[in-house]
């Protein structure tokens, strides 16, 4: 069988392979479904990462494409030849484990240098590799010390270059940041990133942290139920959530349920409890139907004595927290909660105050993914 | 102000140390004074002498049942290696609800006696034990077979049993702490299955399998009963030879020396096997 492999579009608006296609991507544990038939595609050179809770199924696609668990349904392709069909050591594949999985009775030259033995190196060049591979990651001068004998953080580069030094066609990496402390997470991010770009590779990583995958990405599929609920650039993911899943998810905007009263051009009219709004929104609301208003913290201000121009909501501050830099308020507008970004000294808790957003700036999402793909019959 | 040299944890821990000292350590101290000692017809002369090992140097008896002693002992240990490995990765890696059953099923014929288990195997092997009497039904062969009890085929099938085990035990936990993840990250890195096995699952359960090891090879080579019952003419030992010298033969210092011949093997076993641990290991020195 021929893969059908999703078609994208270069700079020059030519079409291209992708360097990897999942169509119906679909994998069933018993009578759980934890993939439900996902469509994707990665292109040459880029950062894409896998982002939703846990359990949202990302792992299993991850596992999937590594060859680690076998595909319920579906095809996922790699340079247009089907992979759920070749065993995992034959595929042009490298993994960092979650956990590393570094080989504790070898030394790390020695875990580097494992994979070289397997592909059509000179014995006389693996050394060399794994020592350049080892330089890549600063971690040369550790080459005889056992895994045990590492920090996180020195484990964790010596399993990037354990998968890189065999170049691969994708790297996948699995909640690779994980297990380690909050600064060290910020360095490995700015290197994976760096590293990417140097290498020319694809990276499909997989995470459960926004900040991560928009520091990192090109790419984000934002993962729920084992379906994809939105993927896109960065900035459209953030400034266009096509659902109140991913505007909540992501930068925890709060959602506003409404109703659609009229489209006009590129803006709906949506009629909420507070008033009635005319906001940018997704292509496929329609009069008539429901949907949510976005409001994320920055876009929502304290309103002074004059706001002209300015949407207006009665709220009651109930909660307060202290960042440094700035202060986050848990304002109550009715029974529906509106979290505010405030740079100055804050109104206290208790007090009735007037929040004001620019209707040009907020956004319009679907209350629910749009077609919801219901789980394949038989799939098993 | 003077501390006392000893905490009172020391205190606690005295009983036990003396204990430890009088009925493991004097015994064997004392069978070793012993072997440097000779028998002058029915007294023991206290003079010290190294007559009794230059005896057993030079007696093909003795040293062929002492290297027949370790032969088998080997033998078992790489029956049991062979038989036990896949019996651990099972019980370990495919077993979930049952393990806890399995491996008390395992432990259960060590609670009846050596005995009961060596006896069984005679009504297993004998000429008209059950295996002969199923294989004439099938008319395999038409009378019985003799060669299968009371020869050294017999004793090395009851060791293995027997021992099995405590091989399996070894190995069990070794397998269970070996990661899966460490298998798919060499499948990961293009290792094909038998290279896994060479390279990451064989490695890593090395220490189960000396571990396992040593405990059968002491065990075996120590074991007494099992020849004596099942061996036949071939069930005189290296044991049965200290026994005798015990009792019959009213030999102590030739019997200590042997006992401390044997005993020095093991330790020097013991001690390569320990090395083993090490080296394969895991268990790396610190930074």
């Amino acid at each position: 069988m021929t893969s059908p492999s999703p078609r994208q579009l270069d700079g020059r608006g030519r079409f291209v392979r992708p360097l990897l296609a999942a169509f119906k991507l679909t994998k069933t544990y018993g009578t759980v479904h934890a993939v439900r038939g996902v469509d994707f595609a990665l292109a040459e050179n880029s950062y894409v990462t896998l982002l939703g809770p846990s359990g949202c199924g990302k792992t299993s696609i991850l596992r999937m494409i590594g060859g680690f668990e076998s595909v319920s349904s579906g095809a996922v392709s790699l340079d247009g030849k089907r992979l759920d069909e070749t065993a995992a050591n034959l595929r042009p594949i490298n993994t960092v484990f979650q956990n590393y999985a570094l080989f504790p009775h070898l030394s790390v030259l020695e875990n580097v240098a494992f994979g070289l033995s397997y592909r059509d190196v000179a014995k006389t060049q693996i050394k060399l590799l794994a020592m350049n591979a080892l330089k890549t990651v600063q971690m040369e001068a550790m080459a005889d010390r056992r895994p045990r004998q590492l920090s996180g953080g020195q484990q964790q580069r010596v399993a990037l270059a354990r998968a890189i030094v065999n170049e691969p066609r994708l790297l996948l990496l699995d909640e690779p940041l994980s297990a380690l402390d909050r600064r060290m997470r910020k360095d490995m991010q700015i290197e994976l990133k760096d590293l990417q770009r140097r290498l020319g590779m694809t990276f499909l990583h997989v995470t459960h942290d926004q900040e991560e995958a928009f520091a990192l990405s090109d790419q984000i599929i934002v993962m729920r139920d084992g379906l994809i609920e939105q993927q896109g650039a960065p900035e459209a993911i953030y400034a266009q959530p096509e659902t109140a899943y991913v505007a909540d998810f992501i930068g925890g905007a709060a959602c506003i349920p409404a109703e659609v009263k009229a489209r006009e051009g590129a803006n709906v009219v949506l009629e909420t409890a507070f008033g009635s709004f005319a906001v940018p929104g997704v292509s496929t609301l329609h009069a008539g139907g429901k949907a949510v208003l976005c409001v994320r913290p920055e876009q929502v201000c304290v309103a002074q004595a004059e706001t002209e121009g300015k949407a207006q909501l009665k709220a009651r501050v109930v909660h307060q927290v202290y960042r440094g830099s700035d202060w986050l308020l848990d304002c109550t507008c009715g029974d529906q909660v509106v979290q505010v970004l405030h740079r100055e000294a804050p109104p206290s808790v208790g007090e009735d105050i007037t929040l004001a957003f620019d209707t040009a700036k907020v956004w319009a999402a679907a209350v629910e993914a749009r077609a919801v793909t219901p789980p394949e019959a038989g799939a098993v | 102000m003077r501390r006392s040299i000893l905490s009172v944890g020391d205190w606690l821990a005295l009983p036990v140390v003396a204990a430890l000292i009088a009925l493991c350590c004097a015994p064997l101290l004392i069978l070793l004074a012993y072997s440097f000692f000779q028998v002058d017809f029915v007294t023991i002369s206290y003079d010290l002498t190294l007559a009794n090992y230059a005896k057993i140097a030079g007696s093909e008896t003795y040293r062929g049942l002492i290297a027949r002693a370790f032969g088998s002992a080997f033998l078992v240990v790489t029956l049991t290696a062979v038989i036990g490995y896949p019996v651990a990765w099972f019980v370990a890696k495919r077993v979930h609800a049952a393990k806890s059953t399995l491996l008390t099923l395992l432990l259960v014929p060590l609670y009846s006696g050596d005995l009961i288990r060596i006896f069984a195997w005679r009504v297993l092997l004998g000429a008209e034990g059950a295996i002969n009497r199923s294989l004439m039904w099938l008319g395999v062969i038409d009378e019985p077979f003799s060669g299968l009890l009371f020869s050294p085929l017999a004793t090395h099938i009851a060791l293995t049993y027997n021992y099995l085990p405590f091989m399996v035990i070894g190995l069990w936990l070794a397998f269970e702490s070996l990661d899966d993840r460490w298998l798919e990250a060499a499948a990961d890195l293009g290792a094909p299955a038998p290279a896994r096995f060479l390279r990451v699952i064989l490695p890593l359960t090395v220490p189960g399998l000396v571990a396992g090891g040593l405990m059968v090879f002491v065990m075996v080579a120590g074991d007494y009963l099992t020849p004596q019952l099942l061996g036949g003419a071939s069930g005189i030992t290296i044991i049965s030879a200290i026994n005798d010298l015990f009792g019959t033969a009213f030999d102590w210092p030739l019997g200590s020396a042997i006992a401390w011949t044997m005993l020095s093997i093991l330790m020097v076993c013991f001690g390569l096997g320990a090395l083993a641990i090490r080296r394969s290991s895991l268990v790396a020195e610190d930074v």
